[in-house]
């Protein structure tokens, strides 16, 4: 196995006991880069001389005896909205092409902080507004997309080229890629984790976190973010915990909600076909299912777009005006639709989240995590954006991604995405585990019993 | 407020003009056409009774 191929933990165990150095592990994910990235275009950056740097850097301090933690010479790819100082910050955008911060973000500064090597920044979606990413294919499928907007870190992790791709949610961002790519995400709950000097799509469903390719790594890399700053107006003061403490404490006891409407209409067969049989393992775990009704099932999109789209705009607004030639076509019109979004329609968009909140809460009433697929089909094809329905319907991918994992964020309830299985084409499949406000513990420790439970971590995709 | 009347977007250049936003003239039709497609799903929000249900936003007066 080559380095580059590790987990975090594993890798991390190497370090802490010098049995591998970080720059022999950077180097080995640099090379890893050079050989597939060609095929994938993860990248919008590679910042090989700043990885350098960092790796070096990280193994004279550990041989000095000053071992920072599990992070410690872990080389990790940055969404190129993540702000970083003095490298470029394109958010994958002509309109910001020759843009590079004097600062880093609060997540990055966190990362440095935590001894990370950064080997570059990921694409995304035009400033995350899809769920394409076009610069960017699937490593299972180099003919199929690898969703979005984390398109990028999705794709990096999948293939090998970081051991953590960052990311950012407003309608699914971290989970749509994670699930067509085959990896872990986490959509932590709104205000866990600060999103200081992210480019924002929408202030009041962005989140921010990690796509790893097992779910203790997504644990030491929440252990090094999350946390409270008063800079991010969303971010809440609430005790953190140790998100890896509680990983082995397995399903006996707990209550799964399993979804009759709503994640159940429109979905591709073999999808509901491997989340159903996830379910049955976490079963087979010791936990209890409890069949729920998703509430208010249609007013959720019409909430999400209620305010992303005003919220988009707004904060494009000098932008639009001044570049607008330089979007894409898609999103120059996403922003211009939005500038006509009536206030009081926006407002009402809001006041709709708050009895959505509401129901919610009560739906969890006697369950611990509701269990369902991540999106209602894998990747499709990256020339035909569209998903063709058995009833001989189409739905455009982003709006059937957005589907389901959109209400997470207008609940800004935590969301776990992990592996459940291949298509018979061999494409991955995602269930997400959605918790409780702030119970991320609980969800990464279902997702660890499944993983542990189950093989889907020992496929890899073939480039 | 099942009582609202459907939308009628066209002229597209007074929402324009109140956005102080240029919209090409070879572009209208493509906006229109997606604001439209917009609002039938924001538009559902129409048939869900809000009452007295205030907004999710959140303000918070501390400075530190």
């Amino acid at each position: 196995m080559d380095a580059y191929e590790l987990t975090i933990a594993d890798a991390a165990a190497m370090i802490r006991a010098k049995e591998l150095s970080p720059v022999e592990l950077t180097e080995s994910v640099l090379s890893r880069i050079d050989a597939v990235e060609g095929k994938i275009t993860a990248f919008a950056t590679v910042t090989a001389d700043v990885a350098r740097a960092a790796a070096a850097a990280a193994e004279a301090e550990i041989a000095a005896g000053a071992y920072r933690g599990p992070l410690h010479g872990i080389p990790v790819g940055i969404k190129d909205l993540y702000e970083t100082a003095g490298i470029p910050t394109t958010s994958s955008s002509a309109v910001r092409a020759d843009y590079v911060p004097e600062q880093d973000c609060a997540v990055v500064e966190k990362l440095t902080a935590a001894g990370t090597v950064m080997v570059g920044k990921t694409h995304t979606h035009e400033f995350a507004f899809g769920a394409v990413t076009p610069t960017t294919r699937n490593p299972w499928d180099l003919e199929k997309i690898p969703g979005g907007s984390s398109g990028g870190s999705g794709a990096a992790v999948a293939a090998g080229e970081c051991m953590v791709g960052m990311g950012s949610d407003t309608g699914g961002s971290i989970r749509i890629p994670a699930s067509v790519c085959g990896t872990v995400g986490l959509k932590p709950t709104y205000g866990r984790v600060s999103r200081r000097g992210v480019a924002s799509l929408s202030w009041s469903l962005d989140h921010v976190g990690p796509l790893t390719r097992t779910v203790r790594d997504t644990a030491l890399v929440m252990n090094a973010i999350a946390g409270y700053d008063r800079s991010d107006p969303a971010c809440v003061d609430v005790p953190v915990p140790d998100f890896a403490a509680g990983l082995l404490a397995g399903v006996a006891g707990l209550t799964i909600g399993v979804p009759t409407n709503f994640f159940t209409e429109r979905v591709d067969p073999e999808v509901a076909a491997a989340v159903a049989a996830a379910v049955g393992v976490l079963v087979g775990l010791g936990a209890e299912v409890r069949e729920v009704a998703i509430p208010l099932p249609e007013y959720i999109l019409p909430t999400e777009w209620g305010l992303m789209l005003p919220e988009a705009s707004a904060y494009h607004q000098e932008m639009l005006r001044e570049k607008g030639d330089l979007y894409t076509a898609d999103v120059r019109l996403f922003l211009e639709v939005g500038e006509f979004v009536l206030a009081t329609d926006y407002i009402k968009a809001l006041r709709a989240r708050t009895l959505l909140q509401h129901a919610w809460r009560e739906l969890f009433e006697g369950i611990d995590v509701l269990v369902a697929p991540t999106l209602a089909a894998p990747a499709v094809s990256a020339d035909d954006l569209t998903l063709h329905w058995p009833d001989g319907t189409t739905e455009a991918a982003t709006d059937a991604y957005v589907r389901f994992s959109a209400p997470a964020n207008v609940t800004g309830l935590p969301s776990l995405s992990v592996p459940c299985g291949f298509t018979e084409g061999g494409l991955p499949i995602g269930m997400q585990i959605v918790g409780k406000p702030f119970a991320e513990t609980t969800l990464l420790a279902v997702g660890q019993v499944y993983e542990s439970a189950t093989t889907w971590l020992d496929r890899r995709p073939a480039l | 407020m099942g009582d609202l009347v459907a939308r009628s977007f066209p002229p597209l250049d007074v929402a324009a003009l109140t956005a102080r936003l240029e919209i090409p003239e070879d572009r209208a039709e493509v906006v229109l056409g997606s604001l439209t497609s917009a609002y039938e799903v924001i538009d559902v929000l129409d048939s869900l009774p809000l009452g007295e249900t205030p907004p999710a936003t959140a303000f918070d007066a501390r400075w530190e």
